[in-house]
């Protein structure tokens, strides 16, 4: 075996660099300049190239100056005759050469250089699809919400109302409790907030979807799709940004306009945020959604937020013509970022923060709203019939107004009066009035571990219903039964004896669209004074009380009622 | 190909963008962009905003998120043209 001297690699520059760099070379030898550790090549194709790191030290070097002057010369000879500067030249070589064998050596397959981000976004922000896909995403969402958490709403609703409810019982009946005390526990607190807390499972699926659709990508694509219609009631997609965070919470929404640099644009903006349909409406739609429209539960609470969204659209327009004229229309610009496969760890984050905050709620707000409510209801004390009660003497004074919407019961304007302080309380309150009062139905009496067994095996059932559910979207496959009647749960069977489906419907704008939260009001004040809180409470109590009129008085005419 | 890169930039005078510019070269985007530091660090490119003018009315240069959501775009610096 033989050793082949190794060839080292050696770019050819061209004839004219290369008799330069060859002068250079022997220049070293002839001005005995020593070049210490540096490659005689390297060194010389670096002093033609002006190389001012290398021009240093080497003029530091003994016989480096008149090193130095030659390179220079050679640089600018070859400057005259190339036309350009020697390090341009050298590099143009370098990555000549370099192209070359990546050519030679590399095989590219054919790269499609539209992304699967463009085909996606082509269907996606289409100008005439890109809407009807936006509404068929919210319709796929809410029928999830809505189908897939029935079975975990049933069995919340029978761990707080069964064992939960026993629980409680039974200890105040270990301490003797009087009898005031178990009616405040039970029909008050336990009905109030538990009847708000029913609503978790719903919730949590809810903000999986919102989660999955902002961590994917596809949010920005609804502000951009939204931005056409935006600028019909003198705003543009930036604004729909704080209007889709109102599905979620209408406060962080109304503070989110502060992206947006009109002052007009942010109050027309936070105006319409409120019509979006905040989570905190969700429990009042599922409620009455399954009590009277069962298997079309999903279609009606979807249809309750695209009616948000078109009164949103419409009250733009009313403001944009009356209080609020249209200022100089500044560019939109938003970026849309690639489609993401979104993280589960984001998406759990996501889902628990928002829900803690409407666990938190449940547990401040809605339990003290609880404790006044079942005290107003028992008041004067030792009342018999809650209709005479405090509560029952106000209801009954509000509720002729709510007469020609198809509600006029003293319990219907009393739990909307409470939805002022949030929404969710609507459900609370009702839960408080129609089941709170009730005597309840003698059960068995159990243990504690069958009371635990039973919650392990109704959440076991719940899960593979909500299993088969979801299986049943897929096309040919049919695991539940379609004709599957309204739930009967203990709330839902006392709303179907007050309202009809037609006034359940109209009971449902009028949530949608009545004055917003005071959290709402407070962040509308807080943001651009209290003449534009008025307003918008003043304004959406209008629309609402006359959108539920011609829904209800419209049903009747076309014989729904 | 700087030359190439250069000729080919001589007569845009709204100037080309990465993308545009790895197309018609027929070349990674990463490998062009290495040239266009190089050109634009000698003074023979300038990064323009994406209408076409140059950015002079603020400091954002390479922070400016119009030009990041629209890309940066070259042009051959005048000195060269001249």
């Amino acid at each position: 075996m033989t050793n082949t001297p190794r060839t080292l690699f050696r770019l050819d520059y061209g004839g004219k660099i290369e008799r330069e760099i060859a002068r250079i070379i022997a220049s070293f030898e002839e001005n005995k300049f020593d070049i210490q550790h540096y490659p005689q090549r390297w060194l010389a194709i670096k002093l033609l190239e002006s190389d001012a790191d290398i021009l240093e030290r080497v003029q530091a070097m003994p016989n480096g100056a008149q090193v130095i002057t030659l390179a220079q010369q050679g640089a600018e000879k070859i400057k005259s005759m190339l036309g350009d500067e020697v390090d341009m030249l050298t590099a143009d070589h370098r990555y000549g050469y370099i192209n070359g064998v990546v050519r030679q050596a590399l095989h590219r397959p054919h790269i499609d250089r539209i992304t699967l981000t463009d085909r996606v976004d082509d269907i996606v922000t289409h100008k005439w699809f890109g809407l009807p896909f936006f509404f068929a995403i919210m319709y796929v969402m809410f029928r999830l919400v809505i189908d897939v958490s029935a079975p975990f709403l049933d069995w919340t609703d029978a761990v707080i109302n069964g064992p939960i409810a026993h629980l409680f019982s039974y200890l105040l009946n270990l301490v003797l409790a009087p009898a005031w005390i178990h009616s405040l526990i039970i029909d008050g607190i336990v009905a109030g907030v538990g009847g708000v807390l029913v609503f978790v499972p719903g919730l949590l699926i809810l903000y999986f979807f919102l989660a999955l659709l902002e961590d994917s990508g596809y949010m920005s694509r609804a502000a951009f799709v939204m931005d056409r219609f935006m600028r019909v009631v003198g705003l543009h997609g930036k604004s729909f940004i704080p209007m889709i965070l109102g599905f979620g919470c209408a406060v962080p929404a109304i503070y989110a306009t502060r992206t947006i640099a009109s002052r007009r644009d942010r109050i027309l903006t936070a105006l319409l945020v409120p019509l979006m349909s905040c989570s905190a409406r969700l429990p009042v739609y599922v409620v009455f959604g399954l009590a009277f429209f069962g298997t079309h539960a999903g279609t009606v609470i979807w249809a309750m937020y695209a009616l948000g969204i078109l009164i949103a659209m419409l009250s733009g327009m009313v403001f944009t013509r009356t209080l609020l004229k249209p200022d100089a229309s500044s560019a939109f610009v938003l970026e849309l970022p690639p489609y993401r496969q979104p993280s589960l760890k984001s998406v759990l984050i996501h889902m628990w923060e928002n829900t803690r905050e409407f666990v938190r709620k449940a547990g401040t707000v809605i339990f003290a709203a609880s404790v006044i409510m079942w005290l107003l209801l028992n008041l004067p004390w030792g009342v018999s019939n809650q209709r005479d009660s405090y509560f029952g003497i106000v209801s009954s004074a509000i509720s002729p107004v709510f007469a020609p919407l198809g509600f006029d019961s003293w319990e219907t304007g009393g739990a909307l009066v409470t939805g002022f302080i949030a929404k969710e309380i609507v459900v609370s309150t009702m839960s408080l009035i129609y089941i709170g009062g009730e005597e309840a139905a003698p059960v068995e009496p159990t243990t504690f571990s069958e009371d635990l067994i039973g919650i392990g095996q109704g959440f076991v059932e719940a899960t593979i219903n909500s299993g088969r559910i979801l299986l049943n979207i897929i096309p040919g496959v049919n695991l539940v039964d379609e004709e599957k009647e309204a739930e009967n749960t203990a709330l839902s069977n006392a709303l179907r004896e007050h309202f009809t489906p037609l006034s359940a419907v109209s009971m449902l704008v009028f949530v949608l669209l009545y004055v917003p939260c005071v959290a709402t009001l407070g962040a509308i004040k807080h943001e651009f004074g209290t003449s534009w809180a008025v307003t918008s409470a003043v304004y959406q109590t209008a629309v609402a009380w006359v959108v539920a009129f011609v829904v209800y008085q419209g049903g009747k005419l076309l014989g729904f009622g | 190909m700087l030359t190439q890169l250069l000729n080919l930039l001589e007569n845009k005078e709204s100037g080309l963008s990465l993308s545009e510019i790895s197309r018609e070269l027929n070349a990674q985007p990463s490998a062009i962009m290495s040239m266009i530091e190089m050109l634009v660090q000698k003074g023979r490119l300038i990064e323009i905003g994406p209408d076409g003018k140059h950015c002079t009315s603020c400091g954002l240069e390479s922070d400016c998120n119009l030009l990041k959501a629209h890309g940066k775009r070259y042009v051959v610096a005048p000195r060269v043209l001249a």
